[in-house]
């Protein structure tokens, strides 16, 4: 079956490609500056909220550079939240192509989560940005380039392998049932403040902490956050436990809309 | 070579109405599933059909009988509900032309995503643009959007890059005779030399006449079910005197 997958992905890869062109294409259309959006949203995100919580609402955390633990949150999260919703209605907005052209239905929520991903790539020239800013007094503390940091790619592809998860499962949920793209909207609110993108989990009572260890997402932020700013590698307990969010989301995904794709076609 | 046994095609009619959350949760209340609705029908009923290489096969019924139901089943758009398909093959579904098209791209944006759409590789396109261009008849239009097309002109595209490859199976449904009249001549002309190129074609039209002239075997479909197969001018003709009672 993996083989079989993997042919299939080789032979759609050119229609994916073109699909992610495609939406790069129209995002960026009639924008002056385009493309440097992707670049300046972030930074322009990461300096509102960095007013609004460390300034208005005090919110610190001891002995780090609160705007890179803030900015490593703030892009993690977004990418998920962002490529997730995408991938979402991915499959309902294109039922006029699926009903009219053969092509695997699958195409269109990785299609999203591509996108999104290179979006995110590109957001890390910034955040790279503010890091060596660090070193000339860009916040309170300096953060370290490390050697870890060879170990942040497969942090992001483990948040990547679970996006993609959810994306599968969530647009072979809104199929049937649309109104999980308004549930969901409320259900991603709920997810970022339960998520710790601009607070630390030390904040939180003892037994919610524990908790926070089940949030596949503050798992992903914190094995990242550990590299960047405390200079650690994330023991290798936290890298297996990371890499199997990310595999058991895809399988999981991947099945139930495998499972259902058939049917896409009566719910259109 | 396609190939369809015992095929048939279930649709339900009230689906829609049925799927929401309040209903699911109706459901899961009444400790029942929704019974009293039964609305479905069957589009296609128990089909065979065996359309062998290089044949021209016509289908012909009144709206609604199930061609176009039939015609997406052989392209893999659908599954059938109960029933096995065989097809061996390239097939190029014309079913619907400028499916996937986006209006925000231009016109050489466009070709590339359609044609990947409809399944060709970066180097069938890169090799073929040329010809797709020359054809269009819009090599001064290439890099506007092709929002601001006229409907004909996006038809024009759309033909151009559909017709463009040989393929093993080609799936038709109508004469796609489109744009202005010269337009209309060549992209009949471009028809026909596809469908006599020695294709398998499964073609679908109302017009009898254009069944007779392309055409080996006619299949007669009405309700979902086959009425007869057979010779071309026999079946058409009486086909004819069915509709006109």
């Amino acid at each position: 079956m993996i083989k079989s997958t993997l042919i299939n992905v080789k032979k759609y890869s050119f229609l994916i490609q073109q699909l992610v062109i495609r939406d790069f294409k129209v995002k960026y259309k009639r924008s002056v500056l385009g493309i440097v959006w992707s670049l300046l949203y972030p930074v322009l995100m990461m300096a509102v909220m960095a007013v609004v919580f460390s300034q208005m609402f005090k919110f610190k955390v001891e002995g780090i550079n609160y705007l890179v633990y803030l900015m490593t949150g703030l892009i993690m999260f977004n990418y998920f939240s962002e490529a997730s919703s995408s991938a979402m209605i991915s499959v309902v907005s294109n039922f006029s192509l699926i009903n009219k052209v053969y092509i695997p239905k699958y195409i269109f929520p990785v299609s999203k989560c591509l996108f999104v991903l290179i979006n995110f790539v590109l957001t890390l020239i910034p955040w790279l940005g503010i890091i060596l800013l660090s070193y000339v007094g860009l916040g309170q503390y300096t953060c370290h380039l490390n050697i870890y940091y060879l170990i942040l790619p497969y942090v992001f592809l483990c948040l990547f392998l679970f996006t993609m998860g959810m994306g599968l499962l969530l647009s072979c949920i809104s199929v049937f049932l649309r109104d999980i793209i308004y549930i969901y909207g409320i259900i991603i609110t709920i997810w970022n403040y339960l998520t710790p993108v601009f607070y630390s989990v030390e904040i939180l009572p003892k037994d919610l902490q524990t908790i926070m260890g089940f949030n596949p997402l503050y798992r992903l932020l914190d094995a990242a956050r550990q590299i960047v700013l405390y200079g650690q590698a994330p023991s290798l307990m936290n890298l297996i436990i990371i890499g199997l969010i990310g595999i058991v989301s895809l399988i999981i995904g991947g099945l139930v809309f495998k499972k259902n794709q058939n049917k896409f076609i009566y719910y259109i | 070579m396609i190939k369809l046994e015992n095929v048939s095609m279930k649709f339900n009619l009230g689906v829609e109405k049925d799927f929401s959350l309040k209903q699911a949760f109706i459901n899961i209340l009444s400790f029942k599933r929704n019974k009293k609705k039964k609305d479905f029908f069957w589009a296609l009923n128990d089909i065979n059909l065996h359309i062998k290489p290089g044949e021209v096969v016509g289908l012909i019924g009144s709206n609604g009988a199930g061609k176009s139901t039939l015609l997406k089943i052989v392209s893999g758009v659908i599954k059938p509900t109960k029933g096995k398909v065989i097809v061996n093959g390239v097939i190029s579904p014309m079913i619907e032309l400028g499916a996937g098209f986006d209006h925000e791209l231009t016109a050489k944006e466009n070709i590339y995503l359609n044609g990947a759409i409809l399944g060709y590789s970066k180097k069938l396109i890169d090799e073929k643009f040329e010809e797709i261009v020359e054809f269009s008849e819009l090599r001064d239009f290439l890099n506007v959007p092709i929002k601001n097309f006229s409907s004909g002109m996006i038809a024009k595209l759309a033909f151009s890059i559909a017709t463009i490859v040989n393929p093993e199976i080609l799936i038709v449904d109508e004469i796609l005779s489109v744009g202005d009249i010269k337009f209309q001549e060549k992209s009949k002309k471009k028809m026909m030399s596809l469908i006599k190129g020695g294709t398998t074609v499964l073609y679908v039209s109302h017009s009898l006449e254009s069944i007779k002239e392309l055409c080996t075997r006619v299949v007669w479909i009405e309700h979902g079910k086959i009425v007869k197969v057979g010779d071309t001018e026999e079946i058409c003709d009486e086909y004819y005197n069915k509709q006109m009672n």
